[in-house]
């Protein structure tokens, strides 16, 4: 019978450990298994006979460390390994005549993920290819994808197992005893990211012994609506002399195994430690168990790395402020490449409070689909909040879903038969709530009626591709009552209804009720309010402004969303009296930005010279504010801003000053540029630039917080800076330095070995740039290692940098 | 010596006071970096053998006079790999952009607390040697002197580290999360246990700004 029939209707019996069995027959720490596939064939068909004849249904065929990365150097490819690993699980049930499924059995590629780690997505995706296709053409039943601890890990292998094999994908991953993953999502999290993915089983394996597995199982079966696998440990490993020993037997196992089945699950198996003795105990104990009854838990989530976002009882706020729509500023950023104005913006929206980013970086001129990935990956490296993909390109979204690192929001589909054809089948495949515009082919209907019927087939058409209803979140459009009183009443009463009567989430694009109007926070906020009466799921608003967190606040107090009011309270209580309306106040899901908004920046007196001098940000963006309603941006620039950093500047190689305050200048000073940029901008001009310098850290580096500090006090002191990042190879810095024709390229290195790179990247550019001169910095530099390596300068710290540059482009003329 | 020392020392501080808002960013990290800690260790004991350059730790062959040097008389070797988890990793990537004083002290209090953590570590390993009457040899990890930092690759595939910890390698190598440690101990009969000397002590780098002590 097909495993996909059989999961979730009777109880089913993975095998146990593969390697501790292997390591009883002579396996050494560090040697790779899998190559026993073909050098001790007869020990591994050994091993998986005796599990088929302890009474297992599924074996794990021993391909767990195939990839491309642990068989370089071994002589042996992934194809043939797993191909024979595969071949060995079908001979051993073949020969014991048992109706058991031979698993493709894939593990963790033991690279860490871009942006935190060196391995970009797609790279690892590619790594699980090969595996997975030899997989099914050796005859794989399904692939069992274990011991994940990291959720973009696991999309990239499930999308490598859906992508190049049809078979049923089971995914068990390590929690640890917090209940989250190595990489820090909860379970809630991982699980949205999964079921979105359409997998076929999840469950737990590994990390601990079934006593301690237990205790994960009621959170699970709460929030999982797939069938759930259980594969422990026998119990935690004690090491004695360099071996592994686990502890806990196979009656003990089969015990408290069976208290997990009666709690239950769908499949039971073992892990490290089991052994063919665990695994007969296990059945015997198990076998006349039902398995659990697999339903439905209803539940209308997205999710980021680290958590979920269900919507239900309390409405969400969308940040909507990633937008470049009306914002020149954004504009300039985006055709610039220019991401740090999308990070800042990502960052005080979260401090703000809001619970989900919208993400929209549609400018005709840009190539779309190549920011959207850059979007999302540099904001899911800065924000753990759940992002919502807005965009009508479906080149773009389908990019971003698949580079999403959870299950995200879709912004959006309509009626349109030309849209739900685009957008479903990409939901369908990488998982995904959807925002529904109820418009059509003949446009917005004017009545909640006319609304409501296109939600329906929204609705009906979504089902037709497996998206059920919980996925979507439906939007009756807000029209502006400029331009027609009863505009509001129709969006709102089909909100109601969508929610009472068709019970689907909702959601608004709040602000455009006010459009054309005047003050129109005033009428955002009170139609925010009726709409959360309304059912109103989540709004997309601006979380910046203080009256429509004020309005969402207040609200959640109202219908006791907000339990005892602990949040209205928490927020507000220390806001006191009436604190300029434009400012939300921080939720304190961050702490402060640098600036200290204490009473010396309440004090006009500061000066822009003491507020960089001192460090405070906020006075310095207002000093510098208030001074150019006077004076000439150049000359606040000189005899203000420069002479500020020289003085803090000279302080550091004083050593009177240290780092710390260095960089506290260092942002003061920033935003003191920032408002004299914006001034000139609005006048449109646009700012000489005393010089252009490449910077990068090296190949094979990822510790870049060195170079990010020189980058901030290069902009600071006037020159542009093209930032190529870390781990950026010799040729990518050549090509930069050609295409912008730099004189002047720093490079950053932390560990001696990459020092060699330093050192060919220098080559190159000598080579192919030869006018071009190279400084460098890093710890484990010195002034010989230097000199030896053919720098042109050594940086000994920061502001040698900026001291070099000033010389070099000064003596450039 | 404390966390907050530690830090203020990589920070360059060289025993001087900071001003009160380094102070404020100091603590503010050291508790964001707490609340994010999520520490993991896993060390392994084996026979071990040091002889000329060449270095035997159980199935662990290494070529190192400097690791040799340091493992002379050592009938056995502790592995040891440690990691806080990715908090900081995370911590210095968002205040790179929003704040970068802060992204610089929440690399230095991360550093300060895997340090300690790893500490914590080498004295209960101190604890069960002096039981059995051996003493510790100062902790030595790749990248120190001659001991190639390729050596990492054996190291993780010996303790599983992937697996048991959830530190990897980067091509070139580099732990991930960054504050993570791995090191050999050695376990002698003999008593030449340097006692609580100062770290840097071991490290011929005499100009280094941030040396301990003078």
């Amino acid at each position: 019978m097909d495993l996909k029939d059989r999961f979730g209707k009777e109880l089913l019996f993975f095998d146990g450990a593969m390697g501790t069995m292997l390591q009883g027959q002579g396996l050494q720490p560090g040697e790779l298994p899998e190559i026993w596939n073909v050098e001790k064939e007869d020990v591994i068909l050994g091993v998986h006979k005796k599990y088929l004849e302890a009474g297992c249904d599924i074996v794990k065929a021993n391909t767990f460390g195939i990839n491309p990365f642990k068989m370089k150097g071994t002589g042996y490819s992934c194809e043939e390994l797993t191909e024979k690993g595969i071949s060995l699980a079908k001979r051993a049930i073949a020969q014991t005549g048992r109706d058991a499924y031979a698993a493709l059995d894939i593990g963790s590629l033991g690279r860490l993920l871009e942006p935190l780690g060196d391995l970009p997505f797609e790279e690892a995706y590619e790594a699980f290819c090969p595996v997975c296709a030899a997989g099914e053409r050796a005859g794989a039943d399904l692939c069992l994808i274990e011991t994940m601890n990291d959720t973009y890990e696991m999309k990239a292998a499930v999308l490598a197992a859906k992508e190049t094999t049809s078979l049923p994908i089971v995914v068990t991953m390590v929690f640890d005893e917090n209940g989250q993953l190595l990489t820090g999502a909860d379970m809630e999290a991982a699980v949205a990211l999964l079921e979105g993915l359409r997998v076929d089983a999840i469950g737990l394996n590994c990390g601990f012994g079934p006593d301690v597995m237990k205790g994960f199982l009621p959170k699970l079966r709460e929030v999982c609506s797939l069938p759930i696998v259980v594969n422990p440990n026998a119990g935690l490993p004690a090491v004695v002399d360099g071996k592994t020993y686990y502890q806990v037997g196979p009656e003990e196992f089969a015990s408290v195994m069976k208290e997990i089945a009666l709690g239950g699950v769908s499949a039971l198996g073992g892990c490290c430690g089991t052994t063919p003795e665990h695994i007969a105990a296990l059945v015997r104990a198990c076998r006349d168990i039902p398995p659990m009854e697999v339903t439905d838990k209803n539940r209308s989530v997205v999710s980021s790395y680290t958590h979920a976002v269900v919507f239900g009882d309390r409405p969400k706020i969308i940040g909507e402020r990633i937008n470049p729509t009306g914002k020149p500023r954004f504009k300039q950023a985006l055709r610039e490449k220019d991401m740090e104005y999308m990070y800042k913006e990502a960052l005080a929206q979260q401090e703000k409070g809001a619970h989900i980013l919208d993400v929209n970086v549609g400018l005709p001129e840009i190539d779309e689909v190549e920011m959207m990935k850059a979007a999302v990956s540099g904001l899911q490296g800065i924000t753990d909040l759940p992002l919502q993909i807005d965009t009508s390109d479906q080149a773009a979204m389908e990019a971003a879903m698949r580079l999403y690192n959870g299950k995200p929001l879709i912004n959006s589909v309509n009626g349109k038969r030309e849209s739900m054809e685009a957008v479903f089948p990409l939901a369908a495949k990488y998982g995904g709530m959807i925002v529904c515009l109820t418009l059509d082919e003949d446009g917005i209907p004017e009545t909640a009626q006319g609304r409501v019927r296109i939600a329906e087939k929204i609705i009906a058409e979504a089902a037709k591709y497996g998206i059920p209803k919980k996925d979507l979140l439906i939007d009756t459009l807000t029209m502006t009552i400029s331009t027609g009183q009863e505009n509001a009443k129709a969006t709102l009463d089909a909100l109601q209804y969508v929610r009472d009567v068709l019970q689907a989430h909702t959601t608004l694009g709040v602000s455009n009720i006010s459009f054309g109007l005047p003050q129109r926070e005033k009428v955002n906020t009170a139609f925010f309010t009726v709409a959360l009466s309304k059912g109103l799921s989540a709004g997309i608003i601006n979380p910046n402004s203080g009256a429509m967190m004020a309005a969402y606040y207040a609200y959640c107090a109202l219908d006791g969303s907000d339990r005892q009011c602990a949040d209205y309270i928490r927020i507000y209580s220390a806001a006191q009296g009436p604190s300029g309306p434009e400012e939300a106040p921080s939720v304190g899901v961050l702490s402060g930005d640098g600036g200290h908004p204490g009473a010396s920046a309440r004090d006009g007196e500061t000066t822009l010279y003491d507020a960089v001098v001192k460090g405070l940000s906020a006075s310095a963006s207002k000093a510098a504010k208030q001074e150019l309603a006077s004076r000439d941006p150049i000359d606040i620039i000189d005899h203000d801003l420069i002479p500020a950093l020289d003085c803090v500047g000279q302080g550091f190689e004083k050593k009177t000053i240290f780092l710390p305050q260095l960089l506290m200048s260092a942002d003061a000073a920033k935003a003191g540029f920032d408002a004299i940029k914006e001034h000139l901008r609005a006048q449109g001009d646009a700012s000489a630039s005393k010089g252009t310098v490449v910077l990068a850290t090296v190949k094979g580096d990822i510790h870049d917080i060195g170079k990010n500090i020189v980058k901030v006090l290069l902009e600071n002191y006037g020159f542009r800076v093209i930032d190529l990042g870390k781990d950026v190879p010799p040729e990518a810095v050549v090509e930069a330095v050609k295409e912008h024709q730099v004189r002047l390229v720093g490079l950053s290195a932390l560990m001696t070995t990459t020092v060699a790179n330093m050192e060919a990247t220098i080559k190159l550019l000598k080579e192919e740039a030869p006018e071009c001169r190279v400084m460098v910095g890093g710890a484990v530099l010195t002034q010989t290692y230097a000199d030896m390596i053919g720098a042109d300068f050594y940086s000994k710290d920061a502001m040698g940098s900026v001291r070099y540059a000033n010389e070099f482009f000064a003596g450039e003329g | 010596m404390g966390v907050k020392e530690e830090t203020l020392r990589y920070l360059g501080y060289q025993g001087r006071q900071p001003d009160g808002r380094t102070m404020e960013l100091v603590e503010d990290a050291i508790r964001e970096l707490e609340e994010r800690n999520a520490p993991k260790s896993i060390y392994r004991e084996y026979r071990c053998e040091a002889a000329g350059e060449t270095v035997r730790i159980g199935g662990l062959e290494v070529k190192s006079r400097d690791l040799a040097k340091n493992l002379q008389g050592c009938g056995r070797a502790v592995l040891l790999a440690a990691t806080i988890g990715r908090g900081a990793d995370l911590l210095i990537r968002k205040y790179s952009i929003s704040n970068l004083a802060k992204a610089a002290v929440v690399q230095a209090a991360g550093a300060a607390l895997i340090e300690q953590y790893v500490d914590g570590l080498e004295d209960a390993v101190r604890e069960s040697a002096r039981a059995r009457g051996l003493s510790l040899r100062p902790r030595f990890s790749p990248g120190y002197g001659d001991f190639a930092l390729e050596c990492q690759k054996d190291l993780f595939a010996m303790l599983e580290c992937g697996k048991r910890i959830g530190v990897t390698l980067t091509e070139g190598n580099l732990m991930m999360p960054s504050k993570s440690v791995t090191a050999v101990i050695g376990l002698a009969k003999t008593e030449r246990e340097p006692g609580r000397e100062s770290k840097c002590a071991r490290c011929g780098n005499a100009d280094c700004a941030f040396r301990e002590g003078t």
